[in-house]
């Protein structure tokens, strides 16, 4: 054990001499954080419209009026000409919605008077919100008018609970964290040990009484040390920039985080221990790391939705399990009773990955 | 003419410079795997596991009226796989308490007295219960609920039809097919990383090996050291460039409806961008270790604000001027519209003329860093 902390110990003091390696541990964190939380926005408010109104009528004007009172859509002037080429070819429109001739005086008399929507679909996601968002206006525009035939006989009372303003950052920012703990420290862990392979210091831990595990755990409970301090970093961003409060149990999420912490350093002594050079061992890791946390986690886009094979490898994500802690710790708040298995699953995680750095490792001392 | 210029330019020190290149290049199997291994995963989990659709969300549903209407209302719910119906509940706490521990998206409680005020002709309420903390999901799932239940009321009243209905055609993608927006901006992606990571290592690895002294020692000018540098690496990402597109049509049956000319020409503005960053970012760096944290302090905000993923369009004000000065943000615009919509100069020509600009400033800029290393 005592050994342990002298390895842990030399390993900080190591990596507080690199003054650059310093300024990226803690600036790099920062600065993602900063990006994610405030660049990741899915959906497009102020969504440039043109409205082509062939009928030019009071009821038509106050149609026209809907549309841009939520202020989803912007104006945009009507061209003219044909649209699809002037309008959205351009991109100067996301939209263009045309009213037919005729469309009040059709309306007045009871009879059907289709409205056509030519929707941008090259970004999927706002393409769906803006189609939603043209159907509620038209049917409230119907209801306030009195021109709707029927009353409706069932009214839901949507709730939206945890989120009630809809606020994207309070799913984004929660998510990058997910990220940012683990690429970070896993990138500094696998960079001590490449640095040890490429120096050749690591055939002076092999001559030495020091064992492997006491060898791993040392150096992981150093990069751990490490992570907490950028883990306070992101967590006081998270608080003071993007307003986040804990709704769940803090004693859960610090839990979790630990044991995030642990398997992400892990994962990169893991990897670094084959790499023969630090440039490989970091390629490594941000391939086999950063893309899986981002697009495997659920972190912009529902888990559920990602098409096999890829859900089958996603199931053993851990940022995908952490990231879900961290949503629940800060905007749910279910808890233990919703989150068990977070802390359960990254620990059996630590496990097989500290068997296989163990592993690899003794192998090496063989070959070396 | 021709031929004496082509011989002039084979026994030229810059040819021979070039060859001697892209055999390195050839030679280097760590290279060629970043060439080719990943940009192709990348391309692959971009275009399979982003997928922004609102189905399956899971209901738990509390039916207290138990009657005929309110399960025609249930499975007017799930009939279009919107929502899945996960359990019935008994008790409003099972259904609260599923939402509340993120066992479900949605809740859905009918009270006693839905049936009875149907049939009187009454407003009946329910209530829906959703899951906000994807609030980008919980909104388009809002919009979806109340379209279901308002043409359900409609159902029930026989016949009526809303008299503005509304007809919806998207265009340039008419089935929404996720795959066909991520796979563009993983393109642009692909190539600033693959582009700028190759160029850099070149460079980085010939000055850590002490090779570079060498070849200064050489009557070569440092132009044409760096040119020879960069038409090799031209040409290799060209194939990428060919390689991404292959896979976009064919695995994913990406549209291309462009003109391909120009989206090689433009392909190439960007594979000099990428190179130079590469070159800036060696030039900057003294060794491996260090390229590799600037490159991740660069190119983090290069992607995060290009729009290949997230639109720029949704960003707060102050990131979206900041996206101005991102050269991907213009490209992944350009291979989108052409991809897509089949537009070509007419339209394209600001973003255009902004990576020719960015071309020029950022080579000229890396090239004079260079020779102010070495000199």
């Amino acid at each position: 054990m005592n050994r342990v902390a002298v390895q842990c110990i030399k390993e900080l003091r190591q990596f507080v001499r690199d003054r650059l390696s310093v300024a990226l541990a803690f600036g790099l964190p920062a600065l993602s954080m900063l990006l994610y939380g405030f660049a990741t926005r899915l959906e497009i408010k102020n969504i440039p419209l043109v409205v082509q109104n062939l009928d030019n009528s009071a009821l038509s004007r106050s149609f026209i009026e809907r549309l841009y009172t939520n202020e989803q859509f912007v104006p945009v002037r009507c061209p003219g000409g044909d649209l699809v080429k002037t309008v959205l070819n351009r991109g100067i429109a996301e939209a263009v919605v045309i009213i037919p001739p005729e469309f009040a005086r059709k309306l007045r008399a009871g009879l059907p008077s289709p409205v056509e929507a030519l929707i941008d679909g090259t970004d999927v996601n706002n393409a769906r919100v803006i189609k939603n968002s043209i159907i509620a206006t038209t049917n409230s525009f119907l209801d306030i008018e009195g021109l709707s035939p029927f009353r409706p006989l069932i009214h839901p009372q949507v709730r939206l609970w945890f989120n009630p303003g809809r606020k994207e950052s309070l799913f984004v920012v929660p998510g990058a964290f997910g990220i940012v703990l683990l690429i970070y420290p896993a990138l500094l862990c696998a960079l001590a040990m490449a640095r040890e392979t490429e120096q050749g210091t690591i055939l002076q831990i092999y001559a030495s009484s020091l064992t492997a595990s006491e060898f791993i755990l040392g150096k992981v409970a150093a990069y751990v040390i490490v992570g907490i301090a950028e883990t306070l970093l992101v967590l006081l961003i998270g608080f003071v920039v993007f307003h986040l409060s804990v709704a769940g149990d803090a004693l859960l999420f610090t839990l979790g985080t630990l044991l995030y912490l642990i398997d992400a350093c892990l994962y990169g002594l893991m990897i670094a221990v084959g790499a023969k050079t630090q440039n490989a061992a970091v390629q490594a890791v941000a391939f086999g790391g950063f893309t899986p946390a981002l697009l495997l986690s659920g972190y912009l886009y529902p888990v559920r939705n990602i098409r096999y094979p890829f859900n089958l490898v996603a199931d053993f994500v851990p940022a995908r399990y952490y990231i879900e802690l961290s949503r629940d710790t800060f905007v749910r708040g279910a808890g233990w009773a919703g989150q068990w298995f977070v802390p359960v699953f990254l620990t059996l995680v630590g496990l097989l990955l500290f068997r296989i750095a163990r592993k690899r490792l003794g192998r090496m001392q063989i070959s070396a | 003419m021709l031929k004496l210029w082509l011989k002039a330019f084979v026994s030229s020190r810059l040819w021979a410079l070039s060859q001697k290149e892209l055999r390195q290049i050839l030679r280097d199997r760590q290279l060629l795997f970043l060439l080719m291994f990943p940009p192709t995963i990348q391309l692959f989990i971009f275009g399979f596991a982003l997928n922004p659709e609102v189905t399956h969300l899971r209901l738990a549903v509390l039916d207290l009226s138990n009657s005929p209407t309110s399960r025609e209302l249930v499975s007017a719910l799930v009939e279009n796989h919107v929502f899945d119906l996960w359990r019935v509940g008994t008790t409003y706490r099972q259904v609260t308490e599923a939402v509340c521990d993120g066992k479900v998206e949605a809740g859905l409680i009918i009270p006693p007295e839905f049936n009875r005020e149907i049939k009187q002709g009454r407003q009946a309420r329910v209530q829906v219960l959703l899951d906000g903390v994807d609030a980008n999901k919980a909104g388009i799932a809002g919009g979806y609920v109340s379209q279901i239940f308002t043409a359900f009321s409609r159902r029930l009243e026989t016949g009526a039809s809303s008299p503005i209905e509304l007809d919806a055609s998207f265009l340039y993608n008419p089935g929404l097919i996720s795959a066909w927006f991520f796979v563009p901006g993983v393109m642009g992606l692909v190539l600033n990383l693959t582009g700028s990571l190759v160029s850099s290592s070149a460079l980085v690895r010939e000055k850590d090996s002490g090779t570079l002294e060498q070849l200064l020692m050489t009557p070569a000018a440092s132009w044409e050291i760096l040119m020879a540098k960069i038409v090799p690496l031209f040409i290799v990402l060209n194939i990428t460039v060919l390689l991404a597109l292959s896979m976009g049509a064919l695995i994913f049956q990406v549209p291309f409806r462009g003109n391909f000319l120009f989206y090689m020409a433009i392909s190439a503005l960007y594979i000099f961008v990428a190179i130079s960053i590469g070159l800036m970012l060696a030039t900057i760096a003294r060794n491996q270790r260090q390229v590799v944290m600037t490159s991740f302090f660069f190119n983090l905000p290069i992607i995060q604000l290009s729009g290949a993923v997230a639109p720029v369009a949704s960003m707060p004000l102050f990131f979206q001027y900041l996206s101005l000065l991102n050269p991907l943000r213009y490209y992944v615009a350009c291979i989108r519209a052409v991809l897509l919509r089949g537009v070509g100069l007419e339209v394209l020509w600001p973003n255009v003329l902004a990576l020719f600009a960015f071309a020029a400033v950022l080579l000229l800029a890396s090239a004079h860093q260079f020779r102010r290393q070495l000199g």
